[in-house]
């Protein structure tokens, strides 16, 4: 196992410094200083920039610098849109924010749809499942921005409003367990709205195709009970592509949700990385993309060990 | 015992009862926020909002006046103006002194002198600080820019920036005041003196916090700001300067104030607020509900909620929002909004009559009240010009007396035929640059029907905001959408825009090249406000519109809402220090 996790890591080397190249390269092909600087800057000033910032060297020399920084986990370069404050300060500060909505709704997301999954799966043709599946084809067809004015409208605006009271606030965010439902429970709800439509249908397609194998039909043939059959024959045969669908967003996970955060007012990760694009804020961007690139692959990896543990046969090929 | 009791109560209700009477405004910034509360590293409004609560300029706008005029705010008086018309004497005011701050002996904040006013100036021009406005001082004080020309060269050759090095026009004359020698008379000096950038910082603090200065302002301003009060992307809260110095609400005020009550705390100590909190909204709709709920002082009515608030056609306050003590107010913004010919440009620059013709004739195919109505909800002000309404120079009602303002088809026509091009034919498609931000593709579709009309054939050439200015200031733009906002409310400004020398990369992006204009722009800058000079830059606004190396023009009216407990916000965007007179009335708050 651990030579395949080795290997899995080592494939991966070269596909990451190839990344990073062509993010350099993508991040240059515009001048990133005078972009920064505007139209009021002297030649002077700009040349005063470049060699402060390091970017008055050969591309080959600043590629090196950045790869040593990126493995020493050195993201001191300063923010030219905030100065006095680091890209790592800044990745820092807005990890917790993130996290704090995306967790949460990744959780309550994939539970929610496995079951409803399951419920249509297990009543497959009949009424029960023609509804959720209505249901889902309809809450992934709306837009997140409808999801988004509606819920800060009715959900937090409107209800206090008219009834003096409402556990949300309209926007903002405040550190810590006690704020977290006023402030972040209902990005999170949207969030787990918008994402059940996919998830649930996906889930549903796993289930029903699970269904018809034989593993069931023995299963039933001795006299395994509804219950045991859909969670614990059915579920755990049904774990590779569960895997893969959490798995695949989880990078986004980290990046965070860049529409909730810039409508709900969250200092998140998704904000920040908007923030800095538009203020062509070249070193955060750049921190930044490197740190999404590398917990893409991270998570590929994982997911790759993830297979091999529940799925042997994974391993052995 | 019931002594005792008394006392524990008191002890403990005594944070409570203070805290009620605080006086705590809840304001926006429309934005992520700023990026750096340092003045040279400032640029944007937002930055100037910020660096206004704690760093204070020698001069400030008057409050209520309008149109906008200066007066003194860390000097005793006005800067006195020396019979050589050069130099500016000024003196500095009794008791203006900097935050108490760790970077200052034993803590304390020490009194304001000359020597940091020319080192605050001085930190404008060294290119380590990336100043952003240092065109504010460029050509102006007498051996400025030499300084900063020498000291620059030795940073670069590895040495230091000298902040010691003598500048020849900076004179100390005792501790209070001092001299600053212009290299010509500028008539613009003093507004700039009133811009953010120019606001007056200690030494020690820069030096003591380094990069961090940008984040831990110590400044002379109504309010302080600690590092951990503001929250980049979420908000900023600061909290009154127990050490202000002696500042007063204006007595003096517009007979319009009155309706408003703007005028009832004259003589007030400022600031009137304890603590101000500010919440940075990159999106409308969660600002906009704040407004509505009652957590927000004011507001920027957002284009796509002005029906909500606003009759579209009378564009008076609803009568729902009047009934709530809503106020609403609209504020005309110093835009000069066109589109720009490269006068450079071989088919559509030039001065002769053909080319002169060819522009002519775009311009009054040009129908900007549709562009108005389709993308401003009809709020905006058309004019003839360059020169943005409530400036010198501005035609009365907006029409000049020379004026190519479209829609006129049959005259664009004419001029058309007169260009050589009679129908458009022969004519080569013209490329239209223009950014692809906000509504700039449905903008130029409109643009490319007008012109179809007298058969003039555009191609869009559509990008982001950076790629277009890069195009412009490269010259590489011959048609194209563009904005300009004064720096300074003084018609001069604008007028700026089409001096030769100023030809792009500088601001003169129609690279507009008139011998007379410049003689006349160099003559307009050394003059003071008079009869004489307003009539020089109706003069220049009428050569301009004649020789048409832009097509206009437009300005924006930004509306207000302002909800019942914020008292005395009169909106205004030409300055940024308003918020020491607001005070807040919470018996009209929501509950």
């Amino acid at each position: 196992m651990w030579f395949y996790i080795l290997r899995r890591l080592l494939y991966n080397v070269p596909v990451y410094l190839g990344i990073i190249f062509f993010m350099m390269l993508a991040l240059r092909v515009n001048d990133p200083i005078w972009a920064f600087l505007g139209k009021n800057a002297s030649r002077e000033q700009y040349e005063a920039f470049a060699a402060k910032a390091g970017l008055d060297r050969p591309f080959l020399s600043q590629y090196a610098r950045f790869l040593a920084d990126l493995a020493t986990l050195n993201f001191s370069a300063e923010s030219w849109d905030q100065p006095g404050k680091s890209a790592r300060d800044l990745l820092l500060a807005a990890i917790v924010p993130s996290l704090a909505i995306t967790i949460p709704a990744l959780i309550l997301t994939s539970l929610v749809s496995i079951a409803i999954g399951l419920a249509a799966a297990h009543f497959r043709g009949r009424w029960v499942d023609r509804a959720l599946m209505i249901a889902a084809v309809l809450g992934m067809s709306i837009s997140v921005l409808v999801y988004i004015v509606l819920g800060q409208y009715f959900g937090a605006f409107w209800l206090k409003k008219h009834f003096g009271w409402s556990p949300f606030e309209i926007a903002g965010y405040e550190p810590g367990l006690s704020s977290w439902s006023t402030y972040c429970l209902l990005p999170v709800l949207i969030s787990v709205a918008v994402a059940m439509g996919y998830d649930t249908r996906f889930y549903r397609a796993v289930m029903v195709e699970e269904c018809g194998r034989d593993y069931i039909t023995t299963a039933r043939a001795k006299g395994a009970g509804a219950g045991k059959v859909l969670f614990v024959h059915m579920l755990k045969n049904a774990m590779i592509p569960i895997i893969t669908n959490i798995m695949i967003t989880l990078p986004f996970l980290i990046g965070g949700e860049i529409l909730m955060e810039v409508y709900f007012n969250i200092p998140g990760m998704g904000r920040r990385l908007l923030t800095a694009i538009v203020a062509k804020d070249f070193p955060v961007v750049q921190v930044f993309t490197a740190m999404f690139a590398a917990l893409f692959i991270l998570t590929n990896i994982l997911t790759d060990i993830l297979y091999a543990i529940f799925d042997p046969r994974v391993r052995l090929s | 015992m019931k002594l005792l009791i008394v006392l524990v109560t008191c002890l403990v209700m005594a944070p409570s009862l203070a805290a009620v009477d605080l006086k705590v405004l809840q304001l926006p910034i429309r934005s992520d926020g700023p990026k750096s509360i340092d003045p040279v590293k400032g640029s944007t409004v937002y930055d100037n909002e910020a660096v206004c609560q704690v760093y204070e300029t020698l001069l400030q706008y008057k409050y209520l006046a309008r149109p906008p005029a200066l007066e003194p705010l860390l000097l005793s008086g006005m800067p006195e103006l020396a019979a050589d018309g050069l130099t500016y004497r000024f003196q500095l005011k009794k008791g203006g002194r900097f935050h108490d701050d760790p970077c200052f002996p034993g803590g304390q904040g020490r009194e304001l002198a000359p020597a940091d006013v020319f080192y605050s100036w001085k930190r404008m021009a060294d290119n380590g600080n990336l100043p952003k406005s240092w065109w504010l001082f460029e050509d102006t004080i007498a051996g400025f820019d030499e300084y900063r020309d020498a000291q620059n060269q030795a940073a670069a050759g590895g040495g230091k920036f000298d902040y010691g090095a003598p500048v020849k026009g900076f004179r100390a004359l005792n501790d209070r005041e001092f001299e600053v020698e212009l290299k010509r008379p500028v008539q613009r000096f003093l507004w700039i003196l009133a811009m953010f950038q120019t606001a007056i910082v200690p030494r020690e603090a820069v030096e003591k916090y380094g990069p961090r200065f940008g984040r831990h302002p110590v400044g002379t301003g109504p309010f302080t700001l600690k590092e951990e009060d503001w929250v980049p992307g979420k908000s900023l809260v600061v909290n009154r300067n127990p050490h202000y110095h002696e500042c007063f609400y204006p007595k003096e005020h517009m007979p319009e104030d009155e309706e408003f009550g703007f005028h009832l705390p004259a003589g007030a100590r400022l600031p009137i607020a304890d603590r101000i909190e500010y919440t940075f909204f990159v999106q409308d709709q969660p600002m906009w509900l704040q407004f509505q709920a009652g957590k927000l002082g004011y507001i920027q009515v957002p284009a796509e909620y002005f029906s909500q608030a606003f009759n579209k056609r009378t564009r008076k306050l609803l009568p729902a929002l009047k009934k709530e003590g809503i106020a609403g107010h609209a504020v005309p913004l110093l835009d000069f909004i066109f589109r720009g010919f490269n006068m450079e440009d071989p088919l559509l620059g030039g001065y002769t009559p053909e080319k002169k013709s060819l522009r002519q004739a775009i311009c009054l195919a040009l129908d900007w009240e549709e562009q108005n109505d389709s993308f401003y909800n009809g709020i905006n002000i058309i004019y003839d010009g360059p020169v943005p309404p409530g400036l010198e120079g501005h035609p009365r009602d907006g029409k000049g007396p020379v004026s190519y303002r479209g829609p006129d088809l049959e005259r664009a026509r004419q001029f058309l035929a007169k260009a050589g091009y009679p129908e458009g034919k022969g004519l080569p498609v013209i490329d239209y640059y223009s950014s692809l931000e906000a509504n700039g593709k449905e903008q130029a579709e409109m643009l490319t029907r007008q012109l179809v009309k007298i058969g003039v054939r555009i191609n869009a050439r559509l990008s982001d905001f950076s790629t277009l200015i890069e195009a412009i200031t490269k010259k590489k733009a011959l048609f194209f959408s563009f904005a300009w906002s004064s720096d300074y409310p003084d018609g001069e400004n604008n007028l700026a825009l089409f001096y030769g020398p100023n030809e792009s990369p500088g601001s003169n992006h129609f690279n507009y090249k008139n011998p007379e204009y410049d003689l006349l722009y160099k003559k307009i800058q050394t003059m003071p406000p008079s009869e004489e000079r307003t009539r020089l830059y109706e003069k220049m606004r009428d050569m301009v519109i004649e020789d048409a190396p832009f097509a206009g023009s437009m300005a924006r009216t930004r509306f207000y809402l302002v909800n019942p407990w914020l008292k005395n916000f009169k909106p205004t965007e030409d300055f940024s220090n308003w918020s020491k007179y607001l005070d807040v009335d919470d018996s009209k708050r929501k509950r």
